[in-house]
């Protein structure tokens, strides 16, 4: 036995090393093709965060449209969401703090792709440049929406460790960042991609589409890039329009249909797939316990103030019950008798199969895309930004914004001055363009507010909501606020935004 | 044999002498079942049935101590053995202090015990029979705080002894059953290996407390260690005996009030009334239905007036009044050689709630024998299966015990047609189905098999020096199969059923070598060593299938493949291991001054590589000051001891592999999952931050304590003072979260408890007929974070459920279990209108008179974060017991009352039950909300919750949960010997109680003493507890 003891105690630093037979590690993991696709399709994964969950009866993606004005809800549980939605939101907010923490790890884990997949070898070159393009085009998707939302922010390029150098970073500059998003999409654009791939993954016209929304941020707020920019912008927009492979839906409803996702009008898009990860925005959509779906649940988290879907010209396609962007009646149960609902809701995003339709009970299986990209920006952004660069809208422009009057129903355009012209092109941007997390940011790169009453344009600060006109956007709100517990954790990253 | 104890040779070979004799009470009674023991060569005997023993001893001055519960225990000189002995024990008054104690690695009388340990003895675990030794030891011993949480078998016990020492890690105590550690459980449901062992095996309990007691098991020690000693074997013939109870739980005191089927139509209609104020713009555009009008559509609910034709009790439907019941029985045997025993229980406990239950069957096997006279060596196998529906489960969604509240009282459980009339079909109801519906159809079973088992040898080595050595094992297999139908709303019905396949198997062993050597140097000096190493490794592989969309019902967990939607399956596997040495020299000089130092080296696998082996030290010394001369001949004082240690104690209780940077196919629990080509492909990404210094939480505890017998120890107080500081905490520190991850496993932080423990046991009266005793116990503990994460920023999410908003908060200063929310100031009145508008926290509508008011802290006319702080602790200021034992003749009456203070309780019940009307139904409070007439109430006017309405974690939701209960009141009956031997039994007795008879509290709730997370810190948080009930039980023990 003294025996046994001996050689047991000579065997313990063995006895007490570990590893994880769940989990890999880093350093010797990344050698085959194989691992180069796993670690993209991991930054896939995380682009659903946008319709990831913040706290009760709400989704992140809410929060891009409670503070436009053009959205409120009808369950007053979650007070993050009441928050935003009374402009009242700090930087404890969940819906903010869930945006930074989702779009940095999108961040770390392109990081982390393009750090890793260079040294997998053997491997086909043609495949391994395409996966770095696709890393770049997300961590571009990603750093897009970081620095529309807070302004300067960190700029993390490499994958991170507790001893990493920028591991409590400082805030870079705006034009730092932008410098990196154009950098990521001209490579994603060189990278060997395909111009359209139905498959869901990011294109070549997909990086060309998302650069062109860029120029055109660039040009205006904050920046002021100016004419250059909208030049660069409207270029980028041509390209995508004259390569052909995209083009309008005849009808709104394949804009919400399974059978045309990721091809027609859909540049690119958050993939869903009820089997995998089903689209979380149906319950949340629905009106409040109106018992219009198969499903249980039916949420109202995100629903229309009526002042903007009156805003609609009259005989516009897009304002018509079922046919449009909008629904003011839908069958009982989701397949019985019409209920009249006396209120819009947004059928955008309407999963007919998952809801039910009229005689067929639905499924609750909610396959469908949420989408980033449509063709219908991309023709918007090419008339606003040509006519910006070259002082007056051109044929092309017209028939640009033409195409999205044609398809509404409502009638063309012509002869416009410049300022007229622009102001169309926006008019038609918030309604062609509403409840896409889209609205938002164009409030913030023009410094604009649509009126719903006056159907024109104001400052952005001062415009009052239609729902509560004591609710009324202020300069501070031009940016969210960094969330408080980053800054606690990092010492560096100051100085809060102004005004929070 | 004889030994020259200054050469070591053997001088005279001796015959032994047999000792026979009899053991009897006061009056003249034979006493079965009481122990005989040497002092000198450790043999013991039991009486048998008519009170008679024989044991053999070297001889005749050998000491022989006689022992029997409830008797003062007595020790002579064997004598010559020539004529039988007569023991006469006297009824015991107070506390034995002659009582043999389990420590760690050994066993020490009370009075020599330099530390704190807390005792517990199967006599008074028998007196209220329970599911789990967590529940037995409720209000048992002082600074052991057990937390009953909910109403269903089992109870969900939570126990904390002296406080909290960890954010991260575990708070749990560590168990030891007779020498074999337990895994610190982190199943499913926070369960732990000891809920699965019978508590009718247990023969006593010993709880260490202070560092010195604990320091021998120092390197997870922190949390206190719970001792089990399980029964074993007789060395005097065969012995049967049998215990039964059967118990009926029955709707406990306190229960809620709920709208009935009139009210709720008056509220209802109210809210629609009033939805005209709140949202004019939507009652303009005709987005409200007048519930009068809808009613009229459904006449199989309400007549043609719209009068409600049902007026339910859902709580009374929901409930079961059905017999439980638990046996057990034991066949003991042996001789001083060699003694067995085989031990087997069957429970069967229905719940209050309808098809809640826990079935157990238990059998276990101990053997002891002395096969050579250096050589002794035995062991016991025990294995238990245990299965449980948990009906409570799925809290925060419309589970069963939520719809007992919110199901419309208009309702019947059934319609006509015998369909199930459930919210779901009350147009524009949030939905939901009744809870007789939920309780029928959903499953949620956990099978568990437990497999206990060790071997031991105890080899004499010299005169005084022993090797022990241990091999022991637990396999706990643990099956979870949950089921939920087709048809239950807001659960199940979107996924047309649900069912999941859980298993999970962890296996634990541990190899332990120790030597002990006892040596009495001269008259003075006794010394009592310690000296071993220990091997332990725990593995642990579990995987999960489950699948949605199934045709019917019938298959429920049977068939996975007849789901429509199989989802994929998941797998995991962890090992840990832990090689120790330890040691411990006890030393007494006189028999008054003791002294205790213990160290114990511990390596972890879990922890950084530099850092997988720390050292663990304690001492302590004790004065026996009533052993003095000053003191010894005092009539006043009989016993009077004082002790102090110190010691260094720790915790190493989080997932393994913290240390280790990683990738993987998942963050968190969230998948890597991404869809290309409606394809999945399975993503590998950032998994883990590594922490390559990880090492050891540390807490250092002092203890001063006083142990002090009055007049014969009649009356006997023992008192603890005691500070414990943890430092080096294992903290999931957050990190920036530009990094993409969200914390790093860290050792930063720190915390103090401090605490008071007080009991006393007196002895009011012992007469020839009727005695009686009480005992009352105390526990204070303050616990306080002093330092944590850099900056010490505050933690969120760690320790309490997220609910609308945080609920807890860790911060420097404050105790864990803090609560975080706003202040309700009340509703806006009238005269206000003008203040209320300036506001815009309900859903972005201007603030009207009849809305909940809040505390503007900052004054910046805005309600969010910045408004909120610490608003209560789930934490008590003090809690204990107080018992009363009278007995009279053959009659004895136990009544014992528990009771707690200072704990605040999170209702968040209150954000569904009462902030919210018209879509669900309500507490009875609401008919005191606000209106033009009645604006002085903290009730917001009633309106339909789409007209906008505010609910927000605040102080409404806080209540004073201190409460006093009537945990058990007992009556107890045992037949005199003779009428048990006439039916050719040795001991007869019967009793009924009855549990939980009152409670007295200022709670609105259904219990204060409630969780329904399993979050660290979340004791008093509730979201619609199991309600608890009062339980009526009959019971009998019988010996032959």
């Amino acid at each position: 036995m003294f025996a046994a003891l001996i050689i047991l105690a000579g065997g313990c630093k063995k006895f007490l090393d570990e590893q994880d037979p769940s989990n890999l590690t880093p350093d010797t993991y990344y050698t085959l093709p194989e691992h180069a696709e796993a670690a993209i399709a991991a930054a896939y994964s995380d682009t659903r965060f946008i319709g990831g969950g913040a706290g009760i009866f709400a989704i992140n993606y809410s929060m891009l449209e409670m503070v436009t004005g053009t959205a409120k809800t009808e369950t007053g549980q979650n007070s993050d969401l009441n928050n935003l939605l009374g402009l009242s939101y700090n930087g404890d907010n969940l819906l903010v703090r869930n945006w930074w923490n989702g779009l940095y790890k999108e961040i770390a884990n392109t990081n982390l792709a393009l750090e890793k997949v260079p040294g997998i070898n053997p491997m086909d070159e043609t495949r391994k440049k395409q996966i770095l393009g696709e890393a770049k085009f997300l961590r571009a998707w990603a750093y897009f929406y970081l620095v529309r939302l807070f302004g300067d922010v960190p700029l993390i390029t490499k994958p991170q460790s507790a001893t990493s150098e920028d591991f409590r970073p400082k805030r870079s500059s705006t034009e730092e960042v932008y410098n990196l998003i154009v950098a990521d999409l001209t490579a994603a654009e060189e990278a060997g991609l395909p111009w359209s791939d139905a498959s869901g993954r990011a294109s070549k016209g997909a990086a060309k589409a998302l650069l062109a929304k860029v120029y055109l941020t660039m040009a205006g707020q904050p920046l002021n890039k100016g004419a250059a920019y909208y030049k660069l912008a409207s270029d980028k927009a041509l390209e995508v329009i004259r390569d052909g492979g995209f083009s309008l839906f005849q009808t709104y409803g394949e804009l919400h249909s399974p059978g045309s996702e990721n091809k027609g009008e859909h540049i690119f898009q958050i993939q869903y797939l009820a089997t995998i990860a089903g689209n979380p925005m149906q319950q949340i959509l629905l009106p409040n316990f109106k018992d219009v779906s198969a499903y249980s649940d039916e949420i109202g988290s995100t629903v229309p103030t009526n002042q903007f879907y009156q805003s609609y010209e009259p005989g516009d396609l897009r304002a018509k019950d079922r046919e449009g962007f909008f629904y003011t009646s839908y069958y009982t149960g989701g397949n019985g008798a019409l209920k009249q609902l006396n209120a819009p809701y947004i059928f955008k995003f309407f999963d007919v199969a998952a809801n039910g339709t009229l005689g067929v009970k639905g499924n609750t299986q909610p396959d469908i895309n949420y989408p980033q990209i449509r063709y219908a920006d991309v023709l918007l952004t090419y008339a606003e930004a040509q006519n910006r660069a070259d002082g007056t809208a051109n044929t092309q422009a017209y028939d640009a914004l033409n195409a999205i009057r044609r398809r509404a129903q409502i009638a063309p355009l012509a002869g416009l001055s410049q300022t007229a012209f622009e102001e169309a092109v926006w008019r038609e941007r918030w309604h062609e363009l509403c409840y896409e997390g889209i609205t938002w940011f164009d409030m913030v790169r023009l410094r604009k507010a649509y009126n719903e009453t006056t159907n024109t344009f104001e400052n952005f600060t001062g415009h009052k909501f239609p729902d509560n006109p004591s609710i009324v956007l202020a300069d501070k709100n031009l940016l969210f606020p960094l969330p408080t517990a980053e800054m606690r954790n990092n010492p560096n990253l100051t100085p809060q935004n102004p005004g929070y | 044999m004889i030994i020259d104890k200054s050469t070591g040779i053997i001088i005279q070979q001796q015959q032994q002498l047999t000792i026979t004799g009899i053991v009897v009470d006061e009056k003249s009674q034979p006493i079965p079942g009481a122990g005989v023991k040497s002092m000198k060569t450790g043999k013991s005997a039991v009486t048998d049935a008519s009170g008679r023993f024989t044991i053999e001893v070297d001889n005749a001055t050998e000491q022989l101590t006689f022992t029997y519960i409830g008797y003062t225990t007595l020790t002579r000189a064997a004598g010559s053995g020539n004529a039988p002995l007569t023991i006469r024990l006297a009824l015991a008054s107070g506390v034995d202090l002659d009582d043999v104690v389990v420590i760690g690695y050994g066993t020490r009388r009370k009075s020599d015990l330099t530390g704190s340990v807390g005792s517990v003895k199967q006599e008074q675990l028998q007196e209220r029979p329970a599911a789990s030794l967590n529940q037995a030891l409720s209000g048992r011993i002082a600074g052991v705080q057990v937390n009953t949480n909910s109403g269903r078998p089992g109870g969900q016990t939570n126990i904390r002894i002296r406080g909290f020492s960890s954010i991260n890690s575990s708070n749990n105590p560590l168990y030891v059953v007779d020498g074999v550690i337990l895994p610190v459980g982190s199943q499913v449901q926070n369960s732990n290996p000891i809920d699965y062992l019978n508590p009718g095996d247990i023969a006593s309990v010993e709880v260490l407390k202070d560092a010195s007691s604990i320091a021998i098991y120092g390197a997870r020690g922190a949390n206190g260690v719970i001792l089990i000693t399980t029964k074993k074997g007789t060395s005097q013939g065969g012995r049967i005996t049998y215990d039964a109870d059967f118990s009926v739980p029955t709707i406990g005191p306190n229960r809620v009030k709920m709208l009935n089927a009139q009210e709720y139509i008056n509220t209802e209609n109210l809210a629609y009334a009033n939805a005209q104020t709140y949202d004019p713009a939507g009652w303009a555009e005709g987005k409200y239905v007048d519930p009068r009008i809808k009613r009229l559509t459904l006449p199989n609910l309400f007549d043609s007036s719209g009068n409600p034709l049902y007026d339910t009790d859902w709580f009374k439907e929901s409930t079961q009044n059905k017999l439980s019941q638990n046996h057990q029985l034991g066949l003991t045997g042996g001789n001083s050689e060699s003694t067995y025993g085989i031990f087997l229980n069957y429970r069967d406990d229905n719940g209050l709630l309808k098809n809640s239950y826990l079935k157990r069957y238990s059998g276990r096997f101990v053997m002891d024998t002395q096969i050579k006279k250096w050589i002794k060596v035995g062991g016991s196998l025990s294995y238990t299966n245990q299965e449980e529906n948990l009906v409570d489960i799925g809290t925060g969604g419309l589970n069963a015990v939520r719809m007992i509240t919110e199901s419309f009282p208009f309702l019947p459980v059934k319609y006509a047609d015998g369909t199930w009339a459930d919210n779901q079909n009350y147009p524009g109801a949030e939905g939901g189905s009744n809870p007789v519906h939920i309780l029928t159809d959903r499953k949620y079973i956990l099978q568990t098999q437990n497999v206990l088992g060790n071997v031991y040898s105890n080899i004499k080595l010299a005169p005084g020096l022993d090797m022990r050595s241990v091999l022991g094992a637990n396999i706990v297999t643990r099956g979870r199969n949950e089921y939920n139908g087709r048809s239950l709303y807001g659960i199940a019905f979107d996924q047309k059923g649900t069912a999941t396949i859980d298993n999970n198997r962890e296996t634990y062993w541990l190899f332990e070598n120790y030597f002990t050597y006892d040596k009495k140097v001269a008259e003075d000096h006794t010394i009592n060593a310690v000296l071993g190493l220990s091997w332990q490794k725990t593995n642990i592989f579990g995987f999960t299938a489950s699948g949605e969309n199934f045709s019917t019902d019938y298959f429920q967990n049977a068939n996975l493949g007849a789901a429509g939607k199989p989802l994929p399956g998941t797998s995991r596997g962890s090992d840990f291991s832990l090689n120790s040495y330890f040691g411990r020299i006890n030393y007494t000089f006189k028999e008054k001054y003791l002294f205790t130092a213990t160290a114990r080296a511990d390596g972890s696998s879990k922890f950084g590589d530099n850092h997988k082996f720390s050292l663990f030290p304690s001492g302590a010394v004790a004065w026996k000051a009533s052993e003095e001369d000053f003191l010894k001949e005092s009539k006043t004082v009989s016993n009077l001891k004082v002790r102090a240690s110190y010691g260094v104690t720790g915790v190493s209780e989080i997932d393994p592999y913290k240390s280790l940077p990683l990738v993987g196919t998942q963050f968190g629990t969230t998948p890597y999952n991404a869809i290309i080509g409606d394809v999945r492909y399975i993503g590998v990404g950032i998994n883990r931050l590594g922490n390559p210094n990880l090492k050891w939480e540390r807490t250092a505890q002092s203890d001063i304590g006083v142990e002090l017998g009055l007049f014969q120890n009649r009356i006997n107080i023992e008192a603890d003072l005691y500070y414990r500081k943890t430092t080096d905490l294992l903290l999931d520190a957050a990190v920036p979260r530009s990094s993409g991850y969200e914390v790093i496993t860290k050792n930063i932080g720190s915390l103090e408890n401090k605490g008071l423990e007080f009991a006393i046991t007196t002895n009011n009266f012992a007469g020839k007929d009727f005695s009686w005793t009480t005992t009352f116990n105390i526990s204070m503990n303050k616990n306080k974070i002093l330092s944590l994460n850099e900056g010490n920023a505050d933690i969120f999410g760690v320790g309490n459920p997220g609910f609308t908003n945080e609920t807890g908060i860790i911060r420097v200063g404050e105790p864990v279990g803090s609560f975080w929310g706003l202040t309700r100031l009340g509703t806006w009145s009238e005269s206000e209108r003008a203040e209320a508008a300036k506001y815009t926290y309900r859903g972005g509508k201007p603030l009207l008179p009849g809305d909940i008011k809040y505390l503007d802290a900052n004054g910046d006319y805005q309600i969010n974060d910045a408004d909120r702080s610490i608003i209560g602790n789930g934490s008590p200021k003090g809690w204990g017991a107080f018992t009363n034992n009278f007995k009279y003749k053959n009659f004895e009456l136990l009544l014992e009352l528990q009771y707690s203070y200072g704990n605040d309780v999170l209702d968040m019940s209150t954000h569904s039950g009462e902030d919210r009307q018209g879509i669900a139904n309500s507490y009875a409070t609401v008919l005191n909300a606000w209106t033009p007439q009645n604006q002085n109430t903290d009730i917001a006017a009633i309106r339909d919750t789409r007209a906008g309405y505010v609910t927000n974690v605040d102080t409404r939701w806080i209540q004073d949960g201190s409460f006093i209960r009537g945990k058990n009141l007992l009556l107890g009956y045992t037949f005199p010997t003779a009428v048990a031997e006439k039916m050719k039994l040795s001991r007869l007795r019967i009793y009924t109680s009855v549990q939980n008879f009152f409670l007295a509290t200022k709670y609105r709730g259904n219990d204060p003493e409630v969780s329904t997370y399993s979050n660290a810190f979340a004791q008093g948080q509730t979201f619609f507890d199991y309600p608890k009930p009062t339980t009526y039980m009959l019971g009998l023990n019988i010996s032959l």
